[in-house]
Order: C-alpha cells, then structure tokens, then sequence
C-alpha cells in the first residue's frame, strides 16, 4: 500500500515538475525510409508489422501506396479494394469498440478512414489503373468517387478528386461527363480557397465552347480573364502527356496532453487530443521537358488542409468523448476506492497511463499534388521531370503519345521537413 | 460462494465457446443456380440469370428465321466488346462466357473464337505450317466470318440515401449485322435492388 502510494505521488510530483501540459512526438520508422526515399525498405517494415484488427485496414492502404510507389499497380489495386472493403464494414458504428473507446482511450476503436482519405484510397486506385491503361476500371473508380463525395463530402470537396474524374471521362471521350467533373472540381477550388489550376480553367474553356455552352463559356472567359485556349480540334490531333506527383508527405498527428492531480483527493487526471505538426516539402514544383518543350507544374492539392479540416471537424466529438471518459474513470476510481483504496489507486493509475490520443492516419499519403501537362505529338518520347529545390529528375523513355489520347505517367518524391518537430528540436 | 464460482464458470466457458466458434472457418457447399446476395453488388447470379434471359430473346426473334430462310445456313455470331459502364468492377468476362456458353449450346447458331482466341489459333496455324505433317496440317484463310456480333453495355444508377440505396442495372445488347451494320435485334434486361446497410455492428 506505502509503496503504491509512494509510486502515485512519484509519478504525480514527476507530472507536476515536469509542467501540466506536454506534448509527445510519434516516430515511424516507416516514414524515416520514406523521407530517405527508400518505398522498398519501407514496404518491408511495415510487412514485418503486426497489426491488430483494428489496424489492419490503416496497414492495408499504407501497403497499397507503398506497392505503387515501387510501380506495382496491380498489386496496390488488390491491397486496396481490400482496404476499402474494411472501410466499408466500419461505416456501421461498433458497440463493443466505442464501450471500450469510452472507458480506455479512442485507439481503441478500428481505424476509419475519413472521407478526405477514402476519396484518396479512389484516387490513388484510379491513377493505378491509368498507368495499367484500363481506361474501363478507371471510370469505374471515378463512378464510386462520385457517390462518396456527394455522400461524404457534399459541402467541401477534394478539388483533385473531381480533376482527375474530368481526366478520366475526357480520356474515354466523354465530354459531357468530363465537363460536369470539371465544374465541379472548379467549384470545389473555390470552396476551400485554393487556386484554380490554369489547366483546369483552359479545360472548362474548351468543353463548353466545344459543347456550344455560348453563356457558360462567356461566363467563364470573364471569371479567368482568358480569351485563348487549345480549340478541340488542336487537342484532337495532338496526344497530352499528364504528369502526377505525389509531393512531400502528409503531416503527422502528435499528442498534446494536459496532466494534473486534485490536490484534495490526490488523483491523477490526464486528457490527451490530437494535434498536427506542419510541415514543408522538399520539393516546391517540378519542371517537365521533352525535347526542346518544357513545361511546370501545377498545384493541384494540398491534402495537408484536408487533413487539419478533418481533424478540426471531430475535435468537438474527440473532446467531448475525452471528457466523458475522464469522467467514467473518476467514477470507477471512486467506487472502487469505496472498499479498497489501494485498488482505487492502481485503477487511478490505470486510467491515467491508459489515456492516449488517437493519431493514426495514413501517413504515406502525400503533401501535395501536383499536375503537368504536356501537348505533344503522336510518337515516342522521352519525358524527363526536374524537381524544384531538391536534386530530384526523373527520366522515362520511349512514352506512346498518340494523337487524341491521355498518357498518365505518375511519380513519388515524398521528401520533407517537419517544422516544429525541428523547432522542438 | 459456489454459486458465483458456477456462474463465473459457465460464462467463461460460454464466452470462449464462443470465440472460438468465431475464429474457426466455416464452409458450405452450395448449388450453383442458388441465389445468395450478400453486398448487393452485382454477382454470379445476375450473370448467369440476364445471360440466360437475352440469349434466349434474341433466339427467338424474326431475324434468325430470316437469315436461315434467305441464305439456308445458320448464321455466325462473335460476341465483341460488352463494356463496363456500372460503378462496380465487373467481370465482364465471365458475363461474356455465360453468353457464349447458352448461344453455342442453343445448337440455333454457328459461334466464332474472340480476337485474342483468333490470334492464338493464328498462331498455332502458323506453327503448323513449319511442323505439322501435311495430312493433318489446317489451312490459312479458311476462317467462318462472322455474320452478326453481339456487343453491349452494363450500366448503373445509384440512388443513395444514408444507408439505403437503390442499385438499378442495366443491360443492354445489341446484335449488329455485319455485312451493312443494320441493327437486327436489341435487347434490355433490368435489375433492381434495394440494399440497406447495417447502422451497428458488434
């Protein structure tokens, strides 16, 4: 009982002395190798981990980028569709796992993906599909994106995610599909105050007056201040190589906790939420060059806000479901401290160490999207890609352009800087 | 005291009882024409059963009569592209089997290999003409062309609400002559399913 006591005061007086608030950085050494720019090592670090079931979903779509950065798209495919079969099964709410999230801490629960992730989970599916040239697979990606983004996401959408779609349903010459699309990835530019690729603008510029929409495309003349852009025609007889760059890495969720003792009762109370670190990509655009043509990226996403818009969104119910929980294990402290002090104070102990944020996230998800696109003509060409601040390049050869035709061609160069990792340091 | 022990007990055992049940795989063989839904997505059912039902219509309409009475032969049919328009990733491949397997079983047409099938025996005649004996070596250029090609498109609406959607399918086959590209028969098959998610779980 005195040695208990001793331990609980000990650990208090530590808490005390070491300041009521604390912040606790997460390490992975999956995203060391990332940064290190070694996907291979990292996929067999993450194989040799075992998982529980509650994370088996998280593992699957970290794995499924991972076989994608090393150019197994297929294999990336299978790992997840069935990271998004798992998805599916958590939508409904689980009794066992929330009664446990209630009393111990939210890692508890199984991982769900927010919606921000289950439309990257799509479009990561559909660019594997473009580099497999299954054009049929890659519309059908684009179909289920559409239904999850009307459900999840009808306020606020991924501006990419609807890009990419206009792509797809353009490369299948379906121009009004392609053209809904690319409104609405417009409008979700707009909506989260990001700005407007000037690909995008020349593309809706095009449709609408290919499509003759004479009002909509005045309107949108205005609204670009742009008079010129490829007719159909000149697009019909070119082929367009489309770059992807997966830029940087997403940033990493840490935990801030508040710890005090009631100095009347001598318990220990700890609450812990979530936070994110920001962040800084190595690389700040890309130049693209075939031949003597060059062209620059764009940018096209920045999940990085899409993830702290995610996380702002629960924190109501994360701090709502901490305070309940704060006050379930004071409660049991108290009831069982009734008949026995010392079990009250090792369940006091319990409850304190036990209280954790929940910081999972798929972390192999990139910072930034960046597109370039390219008019080129039919024939094979050599693509090479020179990064911006960084000794990033790139060189494919031999890429089919034909005329009338997308080529989708993607890269990884998930190099960045965590700045107040580094600041704390 | 014991009787606490006995309780403490028999929910142990019930409890492992039945976790070990869950953990263990269980298998049951089933009839292949037996229909079981279990996402709602579409599945080996629809296959088998919309092959069935547009085969059989498109055996029984006027243009087959026609054809065997003007040129005194059955026709022969190819079964081209059927594309995937829906929101699932069907396998167009089995449903384009089912086909073939009911249209070459009617004994009412002569069938004609795919394209891939084509360039593989194309293949293999060439072979032939460097290997085989003369007596048994086949020919080139003594191909059946087809007459008519079957060809189509699987397409969805998703009405979603919640947890509860409405999953319609539509199938539809059209058989295009191949002399002059005349359309002789299309036909349509729909489904409808109304599927509800569970808001729980355990």
């Amino acid at each position: 009982m005195a040695v208990v006591r001793a331990i609980a005061l000990g650990v208090a007086a530590s808490l005390l002395l070491s300041g009521c608030a604390a912040v606790r950085f997460t390490e992975d050494p999956v995203e060391k190798l990332l940064l290190a720019q070694q996907p291979e090592q990292a996929l067999s670090v993450l194989e040799q981990r075992q998982v529980s079931d509650r994370n088996r979903g998280l593992q699957l779509l970290d794995k499924g980028m991972l076989l994608r950065m090393q150019g197994q798209f297929e294999s990336s495919n299978t790992t997840l569709e069935e990271a998004k079969g798992i998805a599916e099964q958590l939508d409904a709410i689980s009794l066992r796992e929330q009664a446990a999230a209630s009393s111990i801490n939210d890692i508890m629960r199984s991982y769900s993906p927010p919606p921000f992730e289950l439309v990257m989970l799509h479009c990561v599916k559909i660019l594997n599909y473009l580099e497999l040239g299954k054009l049929d697979d890659a519309r059908v990606e684009a179909l289920q994106l559409d239904v999850l983004l009307k459900d999840k996401m009808p306020d606020k959408e991924v501006p990419f995610a609807r890009y990419l779609a206009g792509l797809v349903f353009e490369a299948r010459n379906e121009y009004d599909d392609a053209l809904i699309s690319y409104r609405k990835s417009y409008e979700a530019y707009k909506a989260n105050g990001f700005t407007v690729p000037l690909a995008l603008q020349l593309d809706l510029l095009r449709l609408t007056q290919y499509l003759k929409l004479t009002d909509e495309n005045k309107k949108l003349q205005e609204e670009f201040s742009l008079t010129e852009w490829p007719t159909q025609k000149q697009v019909k007889e070119q082929g367009e190589l489309i770059l992807i760059i997966f830029n940087g890495l997403v940033p990493r969720k840490h935990e801030t906790s508040l710890n005090v003792q009631d100095p009347m009762s001598g318990k220990l109370y700890r609450i812990a939420i979530p936070f994110y670190e920001e962040r800084e990509p190595a690389a700040h655009g890309a130049q693209l060059a075939v031949g003597t043509t060059t062209a620059n990226t764009e940018l096209s996403d920045q999940l990085d806000r899409h993830a702290k818009a995610a996380l702002d969104a629960e924190m109501p119910k994360i701090i709502a479901r901490t305070i309940a929980r704060v006050a379930v294990k004071s409660k049991t402290v108290d009831e069982l401290g009734k008949n026995n002090a010392l079990v009250g104070m090792v369940a006091n102990i319990a409850g304190f160490v036990s209280e954790q944020a929940d910081t999972r996230a798929w972390y192999t998800l990139p910072q930034q999207i960046l597109i370039g696109r390219m008019r080129l003509a039919p024939g094979k060409q050599d693509l090479t890609v020179t990064l911006e601040g960084t000794s990033g390049e790139h060189t494919w050869h031999d890429i089919e352009i034909a005329a009338g035709k997308k080529r989708f061609v993607s890269w990884h160069w998930p190099a960045s800087r965590s700045l107040i990792r580094r600041a704390s340091q | 005291m014991n009787k606490v022990f006995s309780v403490i007990t028999i929910s142990s055992a019930l409890i492992i009882g039945g976790i070990l049940t869950g953990c263990s795989t269980s298998v049951e063989r089933m009839d292949v024409s037996e229909a079981k839904d279990l996402s709602g997505e579409w599945n080996d059912t629809d296959s088998r059963l919309v092959s069935e039902e547009m085969i059989r219509d498109v055996l029984s309409r006027a243009w087959l009569g026609e054809y065997t009475g003007a040129k005194h032969k059955q026709p022969a049919v190819i079964v081209g592209e059927v594309s995937n328009l829906s929101h699932e990733h069907i396998n167009v491949n089995t449903f384009v089997g089912d086909m073939e397997r009911e249209l070459i079983n009617s004994g009412k047409v002569e069938f004609v290999a795919s394209k891939t099938e084509r360039g593989e025996v194309r293949e293999e005649r060439k072979d032939q003409e460097l290997h085989a004996s003369d007596v048994t070596r086949k020919a080139m250029g003594q191909e059946i062309g087809a007459d008519f090609m079957l060809k189509g498109t699987i397409n969805t609406i998703l009405d979603t609400e919640g947890r509860e959607q409405v999953r319609y399918y539509q199938i539809d086959l059209t058989l295009i002559s191949m002399a002059d590209n005349r359309k002789v028969w299309v036909g349509q098959k729909k489904i409808k399913k109304f599927v509800t998610k569970p808001k729980f779980r355990w």
